[in-house]
């Protein structure tokens, strides 16, 4: 029995392969199963491939998980399009659409021999049983529930939820074409026991869902009251979400013209005292950048999610990547410092998003979430979130002594100036793009812009002390590190699990935090190390560099840096930890010198 | 909405023309028909009443844009092109405010003109007032959109080859419920109209030919403004007719048709109310904001 199973499907668009992920997580989780579930299209809308990658466990699950455990192809062209995303190894079973006539001994992947590969008529059951093809997926479902021990009961209670509404004949069909794939299943037994360990405590209620609506949720926990956006792949459904549910708490919603009225209107709501929010992908941000600025010197608090997808322009608009870093931190004109936070799984987006509008308002400044395509659309179970525990914090305000003689740039001992907004008796003034002066009022004086500067930046030095903006874990005296964030951290979770279990002295820091970099953070972590690794998907390594920019790295920390969309894989990260672990035994022996 | 605030009361009276007056000096060229425009706004205000800390001003980038800075509301000098979406963003957050945009020609037009369209097609209670000089005042005389076909400017010095806008036919064609032009020639009649698209509920426009004294032509001063003028009113124009109002609307260029083209008799419902009356309607029985993870609750 396993504790922990990792499945990749993938068909054509209207093979069903993501509604199958769908409800098979979602039956899993019913179950009391953990599980996280992608999916990856081609970037055609309809009818092209789709795939997707649900893992289950009995614990926690902190990534989509390595290799296939089991991969299920209903098409074959359409399997092989998504490459190194599901990677299919020794280990993996795999089960495959009959009528694709690949024979057994030829299935097209190069270099591997899964341990079992098993060719199933999946259209001709449906058509047999549900009397239509359009049930393949719940055949699918079938064949899980009877190899694997997952979704028996609950996959058809959901699939029966869902389809009540339309027909009882649907459901019946579904039901045939279900128990038909469980019945194949039990007449041809696998070579290994692949079954999933049953669970003794259910676990209680679980949260089910996505980063994107997580995202949009935990900014209405935290006050925010406006979003201006325009639509764009993979940022979407967090306007969508907004749509729905804001204007029950006195919010609004403008799906604008394009993304500058979008942040600009969120730029006018924060003038107006509202929090508020836009959210976007990579094209988008370009467009936003000048209203950015104007947000950092107006000293508007401002959150701005941007969804990474493959870059740059249009890129790879259905995947991940981590390589708007360099734009989120700097794409601004002038010497302007601006937050920027990221969330490492779906759990976390709601503590980062709620974060992101402190900082905001707390530092009158825009931040930017930096989610990526993965986070975003991946589905996680998750455990309820003991939500009291979080502060929410809201802007100063001036209060009638400040109003008597209201300077709304006020130099202050931490740099922050309590703010008005319209409505206000006593806290009229001049916001701007322009320099100003501490009232409000355009100035051109170089003195004056030196020491707005100084208050704009300086006002950000205590956000570079919270540490609890990184997690670290392992060792914290170990000589081998890695370093990552966003969705490649969960996989480095994993791949630091492993190491210590293989007797790798190692640790882990994941910032949630990105920028400004915190030096001291930093260098108090790298003090021990010797070896390590910044592990990322980005072809430039802006990672690598930005922590170069800022501070002196141990000169034995590399970049393990490459472009999306492909995952990395823990085993992968394991093995490069080996190599650093024997290049370190090496030079101490001598007989290699560490890198100058 | 702050406990100072005292929505769609009128107290004409309470409040004179200086008290929007602030104590910024405007840095215009002397001479500069922004000057007056000013003037108008702060008549126009004083007419409504409404007390400055329950107006937001915003402008883009120009000289005209500028004007913000000169009176006592909230003001919001932003990016060049962008104070439309700006201030919607303010008038949706907070609709008991009195919203009032403005800037140049450039920064209407050129810049932001695709922003016009959509303030209009959404009408959102704004009054977006043009100072239009038909050329770039603050970047030192470069070609406007709407500056005449054949203009020498800086930037067109063997003449320009493109037409021009038409910004009253552009807002009509749009569907604005408002809209009108003034001139600082006539400071009475301007303040009255801008007082008037300030009361108009809904999207208002008011096109005011603003000379620039540096870098305009001769016929764009008050002189030549003088000899084009011609008010509508004069002219026998029933401002409730739109396709009337589109017919006038051609003599853009050669004449200076002062007064209301057009004025929606029924005047469509705003963005801004629409906003208030969803809120209201969904937020009855909502749950509370901390129980919102519940929805994401699979049993
Ligand atoms: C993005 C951007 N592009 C260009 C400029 C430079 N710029 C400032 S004002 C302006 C044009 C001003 O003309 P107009 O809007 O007609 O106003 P006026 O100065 O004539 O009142 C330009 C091009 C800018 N500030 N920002
Ligand atoms: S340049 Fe023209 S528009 Fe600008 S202030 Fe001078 S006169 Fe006015």
């Amino acid at each position: 029995m396993r504790k922990d199973l990792v499945f990749g499907m993938a068909g054509s668009g209207g093979d069903g392969i993501v509604s199958a992920g769908d409800s098979l997580l979602q039956a899993a989780s019913a179950e009391g199963y953990h599980g996280v579930m992608t999916k990856s299209f081609g970037s055609q809308i309809r009818g092209g491939e789709s795939s997707c990658r649900v893992r289950i466990s009995t614990d926690p699950v902190l990534n989509p998980g390595g290799n296939l455990d089991v991969a299920v192809a209903l098409n074959w062209e359409d399997f092989l399009k998504f490459g190194a995303e599901l990677p299919v190894a020794g280990t993996t079973v795999v089960i495959y659409e009959a009528a694709t006539g690949v024979p057994e001994n030829q299935i097209p992947l190069v270099g591997v021999t899964p341990l079992q590969v098993i060719a199933v008529p999946i259209a001709e059951m449906a058509k047999t049983h549900a009397g239509t093809e359009r049930a393949k997926n719940t055949v699918v479902l079938g064949l899980i529930a009877g190899w694997f021990g997952i979704g028996a009961v609950a996959v058809m209670k959901g699939i029966s939820k869902k389809l009540a509404k339309k027909s009882q004949e649907l459901v019946a069909a579904n039901q045939k074409a279900f128990d038909a794939g469980m019945a194949f299943a039990k007449e041809h037994p696998l070579k290994a026991d692949m079954t999933i360990l049953p669970l003794e405590d259910k676990g209680g209620v679980k949260l089910l869902t996505d980063g994107n609506d997580m995202c949009a949720a935990a900014a209405i926990f935290a006050g925010c009251q406006f979003f201006g956006g325009y639509p764009i792949t993979p940022s979407t459904e967090i306007m969508q979400f907004f749509t729905n549910h804001v204007w029950k708490y006195g919010g609004a919603v403008l799906q604008a013209e394009d993304e500058i009225a979008g942040i600009g209107a969120a730029v006018g709501a924060s003038f107006a005292g509202k929090k508020a929010m836009t959210a976007t992908s990579g094209p988008g941000l370009s467009l936003k950048s000048e209203m950015m600025g104007l947000a950092s010197i107006a000293e508007l608090p401002l959150v701005i999610v941007d969804v990474q997808r493959g870059g740059p322009s249009t890129g790879l608009p259905t995947k991940t990547e981590q390589s708007d870093l360099f734009a989120a931190a700097f794409s601004a004109h002038g010497d302007v410092i601006r937050p920027v936070l990221a969330p490492t799984s779906v759990a976390d987006t709601f503590r980062t998003t709620i974060e992101a509008f402190n900082i905001a308002e707390y530092y009158q400044t825009p931040v930017i979430i930096l989610s990526d395509q993965e986070i975003a659309s991946r589905k996680e179970t998750l455990d309820p979130i003991d939500t009291t525990q979080f502060k929410i914090i809201d802007r100063l305000r001036p209060t009638g002594a400040d109003l008597q003689d209201y300077k709304r740039f006020k130099q202050t001992e931490n740099h922050i100036s309590p703010i008005s907004h319209p409505g206000m008796l006593g806290g009229t003034y001049l916001a701007s793009g322009i320099e100003h002066v501490e009232s409000g009022a355009p100035t051109n004086s170089g003195s004056v812009h030196a020491r707005m500067n100084d208050k704009r930046t300086k006002k950000f030095d205590p956000l570079k002390e919270r540490r609890d903006l990184f997690e670290i874990t392992g060792n914290p005296d170990a000589p081998l590190a890695l370093v990552a964030w966003g969705s490649v951290a969960g996989v480095c979770r994993e791949a630091l699990q492993m190491a210590r279990e293989q007797g790798l002295d190692v640790k882990l820091m994941v910032p949630y935090l990105l920028y400004p970099v915190a030096e001291q953070t930093y260098r108090d972590f790298f003090a021990s190390v010797q070896k390590g690794l910044v592990v990322e998907q980005s072809h430039l390594a802006q990672t690598f560099k930005v922590l170069r920019m800022h501070l002196d790295l141990p000169k034995g920390l590399q970049s393990l840096a490459r472009s999306g969309a492909n995952p990395f894989l823990p085993g992968e990260i394991v093995a490069a930890l080996h190599h650093l672990l024997a290049e370190l035994q090496r030079s101490h022996e001598g007989k290699l010198q560490p890198q100058e | 909405m702050s406990a100072t605030m005292t929505p769609n009361v009128n107290t004409p009276g309470d409040f004179q023309a200086k008290d929007y007056k602030s104590d910024l000096k405007p840095i215009w060229c002397p001479g500069c028909g922004d000057y007056s425009v000013v003037q108008g706004i702060y008549r126009a205000l004083a007419a409504i009443g409404r007390p400055p800390h329950e107006i937001a001003f915003i402008s883009g980038i120009g000289c005209s844009s500028r004007i913000p800075g000169y009176t006592t509301a909230y003001g919001f000098n932003t990016v060049h092109g962008r104070a439309l979406p700006i201030a919607q963003g303010i008038k949706l957050a907070n609709p008991d405010l009195l919203v009032l945009a403005a800037g140049g020609d450039g920064d209407g037009f050129s810049i932001g003109g695709g922003h016009i369209a959509h303030l209009i097609r959404r009408n959102i209670d704004i009054t977006y007032i043009v100072m239009d000089n038909q050329i770039y005042g603050l970047t030192k005389g470069q070609l406007s959109p709407t500056s005449q076909k054949g203009r020498t400017t800086c930037t067109s010095p063997h003449g320009s080859l493109e037409n021009p806008v038409n910004p009253l036919l552009y807002v009509l064609a749009y569907g604005a419920g408002f809209v009108a032009q003034a001139s600082p020639t006539d400071l009475v009649g301007m303040a009255a109209i801008i007082e008037e698209a300030i009361r108009y509920p809904g999207f208002a426009f008011v096109n005011i030919q603003s000379p620039c004294v540096t870098y305009g032509e001769e016929a764009q001063q008050i002189k030549g403004l003088k000899a084009i003028s011609e008010t509508l009113e004069s002219l026998g124009h029933d401002p409730s007719d739109r396709l009337a109002a589109m017919n006038l609307a051609q003599n853009y260029g050669t004449k200076l048709n002062l007064g209301v083209f057009y004025r929606n008799p029924e005047p469509a419902p705003t963005y801004d109310g629409l906003v208030r009356e969803r809120q209201a309607q969904l937020s009855q029985g909502a749950p509370s904001k901390e129980r919102i993870l519940d929805l994401f609750i699979k049993k």
